[in-house]
């Protein structure tokens, strides 16, 4: 008995600051979330201000706005999913094929590059490279077309650039997970399959695609259960008033309304609803990928 | 053993679609990089594309000069140090403790921390957390309430538990108590991964963005990022009104100085990444397989 207190002593002098982090940053805001049944003001603070039941979140569903914000950030995730998903496979896929190593490296080490770029440095490229007085992609449009378009005011070409350039910023990045999966599959299966005469077409159909299926399922569904997450920076950084319509998210939105417009209650309402989704949709694609025998615990 | 055309070319293919990946990844901050070391007249007359036309440094000197990118970096810098350090101490803190199978509550004090990964309070709540301990304005708000990664304690927690028992039973019968076995030897066989996870804490602290705007309020404190923000936003809004209006040759703020504060801000990632390169793949690989 003495002998595991000796040993656990330690251990809990190292732990209890950690503690003391988890508790007063991440459960304390948890149990501050009560305000989004309140109606929170300064004076009396998170608890003692009067409770006002569920008006927050009927308010919530029963506004256009903010039913336009819910829209536009399952709109904004989903496309960015849908479109987003295949590229660090192919990448992953392309670069497994390549045998001249030197290569490899280099085309590794570029395309994970923009991953530590932040949405500031990005969004800064971006303004630079469309901007209609000097861009460079401007230049080419107006060489072809005689006019110059303002792609980032548009709807359509606003969300083409939102989406695309996350793909460009985090497609290489992702790609080392398939490229772990891939260097995981057993060469004698593809010794096998080339003694059967099978193609390096029909080995990547038959071989490497099959080995990666684990890895692309969990990864589908890990990124389904963040569908509520729209990163505030990139939404932040790239959304003006001529594309406001689809361009206000959650996460801009209690920016916005909550700590500029001081509507506490509201947006920590808002903020509730996506917590509690995303925590529904994690769970339930945990349970489904491990049916597919890949669950995360 | 002899290739097929049909292999030759899907190997060709191959090669063709990885450069242009590779290019298209290093363009654009080349297009960045040649802006900011032309001049004024060759920008504006969107002659620069992949090299600088006119060279010249004016673009970084009027942003030394006219803006106070100087005093952002250093805060910057400030951040990202001490931001790193504090991170490193409480992740080490709570990933050791958590692999010793002896350790009392191990199981709940594990499930309590992956579960703040799942759910949190949000934003608000937060906020007015850090609101309350009075930490707005002063950088201890940006250091605190993201001081843990938990993805981060995963994978260093799971390559602590890879360091073999017999390790462990030999130091215990050298009579190394709990302190000295972590800074002995836990430490020292962890250094790839400790490598890996100061490298995502620095790019996290040097791009910290979001909570800056929203608890830093004096503008002497804001770090680079802000700065730069605050640059191309108000590149944006002229642009933007002078699409409404029809004036054609509107003088700008100008491109090359935004883009010379791009490459400051980049500069430091990119000095420093070749050399962690190889520590960080294998860092995701560990929370990838674990996590």
């Amino acid at each position: 008995m003495s002998r595991t207190w000796r040993r656990n002593l330690p251990l809990l002098l190292m732990f209890v600051p950690v503690i003391l982090f988890f508790v007063v940053f991440k459960y304390v805001p948890i149990g501050g979330a009560i305000i989004a049944f309140k109606k929170y003001n300064l004076m009396e603070g998170v608890l003692h201000s009067p409770w006002v039941g569920m008006d927050n979140f009927r308010m919530l569903f029963s506004t256009p706005t903010t039913l336009e914000i819910i829209r536009n950030t399952l709109m904004l995730s989903l496309l960015s999913i849908v479109v987003g998903f295949p590229f660090p496979i192919v990448l992953a896929i392309l670069l497994n094929e390549v045998g001249r190593m030197w290569f490899k490296r280099i085309v590794q080490t570029l395309v994970y590059l923009p991953h530590f770029f932040s949405w500031i440095i990005v969004s800064g490229i971006i303004v630079t490279v469309f901007s209609q007085q000097n861009g460079l992609v401007n230049g080419i449009w107006e060489s072809l077309t005689g006019q110059s378009y303002p792609f980032l005011y548009r709807e359509g070409s606003w969300l083409s650039i939102f989406v695309g350039s996350g793909v460009w910023k985090e497609a290489g990045f992702s790609a080392i997970i398939y490229l772990a999966a891939l260097s995981g599959i057993d060469p004698t299966l593809y010794e096998a399959a080339e003694m059967d005469g099978a193609s390096r077409w029909r080995q990547m159909w038959h071989v490497t695609l099959p080995g990666l299926r684990v890895t692309i399922v969990l990864m589908l569904i890990l990124s389904l259960g963040r569908v509520m997450e729209v990163g505030f920076d990139q939404v932040y950084m790239l959304q003006n008033s001529s594309v406001s319509d689809i361009s206000e998210v959650i996460s801009t939105y209690i920016y916005k309304v909550g700590l500029m417009g001081s509507q506490f209650s509201l947006t920590a309402a808002i903020g509730l609803f996506e917590s509690l989704v995303g925590l529904v949709l994690v769970l339930g694609a945990n349970a489904v990928a491990k049916k597919f025998g890949s669950g995360l615990w | 053993m002899r290739k097929s055309l049909g292999e030759r070319i899907g190997q060709a293919g191959v090669y063709i679609v990885l450069s242009a990946a590779g290019l298209l990844c290093l363009l654009p901050l080349v297009h960045i990089a040649s802006m900011s070391l032309s001049s004024l007249q060759a920008v504006s007359a969107g002659k620069v594309t992949l090299y600088p036309v006119d060279f010249s440094f004016s673009a970084y000197r009027q942003l030394f000069e006219g803006t106070s990118i100087v005093n952002a970096f250093v805060n910057s810098v400030v951040i990202t140090v001490v931001g790193v350090a504090l991170s490193m101490l409480f992740t080490i803190l709570a990933a050791y403790p958590l692999t010793r199978s002896y350790f009392w509550g191990r199981q709940a004090f594990t499930m309590g921390i992956v579960f703040t990964m799942l759910f949190g309070g949000g934003l608000i709540p937060t906020y007015l957390t850090v609101r309350n301990l009075g930490l707005i304005d002063s950088y201890w708000a940006l250091w605190l309430p993201g001081l843990v990664s938990v993805f981060n304690l995963l994978v260093l927690r799971s390559f602590m538990q890879n360091i073999p028992e017999e390790v462990d039973d030999a130091a215990r019968i050298d009579g190394c108590g709990e302190w000295r076995y972590l800074l002995r030897i836990v430490l020292p066989l962890s250094t790839p991964v400790l490598a890996t996870l100061a490298l995502f804490y620095g790019v996290g602290y040097w791009n910290s963005f979001f909570n800056v705007l929203m608890y830093i309020n004096t503008p002497d404190k804001y770090n680079i990022a802000v700065l730069v923000q605050q640059m191309i936003q108000s590149q944006m809004m002229l642009a933007q009104m002078s699409t409404s209006s029809s004036s054609e040759n509107l003088v700008l703020s100008p491109d090359m100085v935004n883009s010379a504060a791009i490459i400051v801000m980049v500069l430091p990632m990119l000095v420093v990444y070749p050399f962690l390169q190889k520590h960080f793949v294998k860092g995701v690989m560990i929370g990838a397989v674990k996590g």
